[in-house]
């Protein structure tokens, strides 16, 4: 990891208490974080250099009865990425919405909304922005059969 | 006088790509626009999950219209990244010199096609005719003029002979003795810097907020460029430069799209000298391909595209198919949010030279 990626690491153990962190690569960590303090832990991250936003999705495990949110933060310093996901239950599933952080978010969490059904709290933008007319459920779920 | 709403739409010949925006007009001037993208969506991430690993090969380079080769590199990138494949040495500077060859073809394109919104109709014809040549390398590498299919997993598919070798170094020479005319006819053309030079302005603070990689960025005065920030195959080991620009301009932009093409070319020389003999690829499944599977894992991967960065996301569960594949296009920023926080103020016969010089690209926005 580099020696950001080590530093900004260790601050988020002190404050946090159950995160899993797995080395993907020598400048690639991924952050499994509970839902709680998925916002909390963005915003240590953000005024830690790892400002850039690159993508926010959405996998469907629809095994285990649950949506994963991803956050992939990207820092222009050192070049490190960091991967934070979160889990939220897939019968009702809502998030809140990092739009203050990152004004782009608003359009990602629209398409995220469009194609899994998922609700972002304070993100009342939430008209169809790829489809139209479309009355099937949202599809990228995976049991949605086209 | 009123507001009209106008809907510039994917017929109309001033718009860039099969994009369209609602326009709010008072007078000349936009005071709202929307993006609405969707005309090319074709479903790409629902349709690599139903395929098998080697038969999305065929199906990702379509993702970018014009500069396909982004997509194969960010896909055999991520089999690579999770599966932990070693590519022989051969194969990542081949992989090299077509990235840096595809960079050309597109900006080929871009900076002389400003000439179409402005009505300079000669750059356009002139950067087509040139990439043409550039073309005929691919035709004579891969078979194929746009849509490759020649980087894979575990190398590229077949070598790059002396006859190649030969063919790229003089299109190399021929393409360096046409930059001086491209920049009499473009750049120091008086209409040209009246209706570029000082308009649509995008600051260093936006462009950071907005989260705008690549030109748009780099014509703010910062040298983020991810082949020297976070280098992948053998950049670190070539010398280049990464042009910048402190104005912010319309005119900038364009002209840093220029200025790049020197900095291709040098690039793929030190490659061609530098590139050993060897095998250029290596064998990832035991049986047949079409049974291979990548074991449990995730992996995002980037590149420098010609418009900014550009990624793919890859999970995967041990399966023969992918479980979830996600594009990042690199004119996400620009073509959603910057078209309705910024493009108010602009008048209306500027709006595609808007499109243009952000590099607003539809194919990756919808997918």
């Amino acid at each position: 990891m580099t020696n950001s990626m080590n530093e900004v690491i260790k601050k988020i153990r002190r404050q946090f208490k159950d995160v899993f962190i797995t080395e993907i690569d020598e400048r690639e960590v991924k952050i499994d974080v509970p839902q709680e303090n998925a916002l909390g832990i963005l915003s240590i991250l953000k005024n830690e250099g790892f400002s850039h936003l690159s993508l926010l999705i959405c996998v469907d495990w629809i095994e285990n009865k649950e949506f994963e949110l991803v956050y992939i933060l990207f820092s222009w310093k050192d070049g490190g990425k960091i991967i934070v996901s979160t889990r939220i239950d897939r019968e009702n599933p809502k998030f809140v919405t990092v739009k203050h952080m990152w004004p782009v978010a608003r359009f990602y969490e629209r398409e995220i909304h469009e194609f899994f059904g998922v609700e972002f709290e304070g993100n009342d933008d939430m008209k169809p922005l790829i489809l139209e007319l479309w009355d099937d459920i949202p599809p990228s779920r995976k049991d949605f059969d086209p | 006088m009123g507001e009209v709403k106008f809907f510039f739409g994917p017929n109309h010949p001033g718009m860039h790509g099969n994009f369209s925006v609602y326009l709010h007009v008072e007078g000349d001037t936009v005071v709202k626009a929307r993006p609405i993208p969707g005309f090319l969506h074709r479903g790409f991430e629902k349709l690599m999950e139903r395929r098998l690993w080697f038969q999305n090969m065929a199906l990702i380079p379509r993702i970018c219209v014009p500069e396909p080769d982004i997509n194969e590199i960010c896909y055999s990138m991520a089999i690579e990244k999770i599966a932990k494949v070693d590519v022989p040495e051969r194969a990542q500077w081949i992989r090299m010199i077509v990235l840096e060859i595809a960079r050309m073809a597109n900006h080929f394109m871009s900076f002389p096609g400003i000439g179409g919104p402005l009505g300079l109709y000669t750059g356009p014809n002139w950067g087509v005719a040139d990439r043409d040549r550039i073309l005929d390398i691919f035709e004579a590498l891969t078979g194929a003029r746009i849509y490759h299919m020649y980087i894979i997993p575990g190398g590229v598919r077949k070598d790059m002979t002396p006859k190649i070798e030969d063919l790229i170094w003089k299109t190399l020479d021929y393409i360096e003795s046409r930059l001086p005319d491209y920049e009499n006819l473009i750049f120091k053309n008086r209409i040209v810097r009246t209706r570029l030079k000082g308009k649509i302005i995008l600051t260093r603070e936006q462009a950071l907020e907005m989260g705008v990689t690549g030109v748009g960025l780099r014509a703010t005065g910062v040298p983020y460029d991810i082949r020297k920030v976070d280098p992948y195959l053998f950049y670190g080991k070539v010398d280049f430069e990464v042009p910048t620009a402190t104005e912010g301009d319309a005119f900038s932009r364009v002209y840093l799209k220029f200025l790049e093409i020197p900095q291709s070319i040098r690039i793929i020389r030190q490659a061609l000298e530098k590139m050993p003999a060897g095998k250029v690829n290596v064998r990832i499944s035991e049986g047949s391909a079409l049974r291979y599977r990548v074991p449990k894992g995730y992996a995002y991967v980037h590149v420098e595209s010609s418009r900014g960065e550009y990624g793919y996301f890859m999970v995967s569960d041990g399966e023969e198919k992918p479980y979830r594949v996600a594009v990042r296009g690199a004119s996400y920023p620009q073509g959603l949010y910057g078209i309705e926080k910024y493009m108010p103020g602009t008048r209306i016969e500027d709006v595609p030279v808007w499109l243009a010089t952000m590099d607003v690209c539809a194919p990756e926005i919808d997918r």
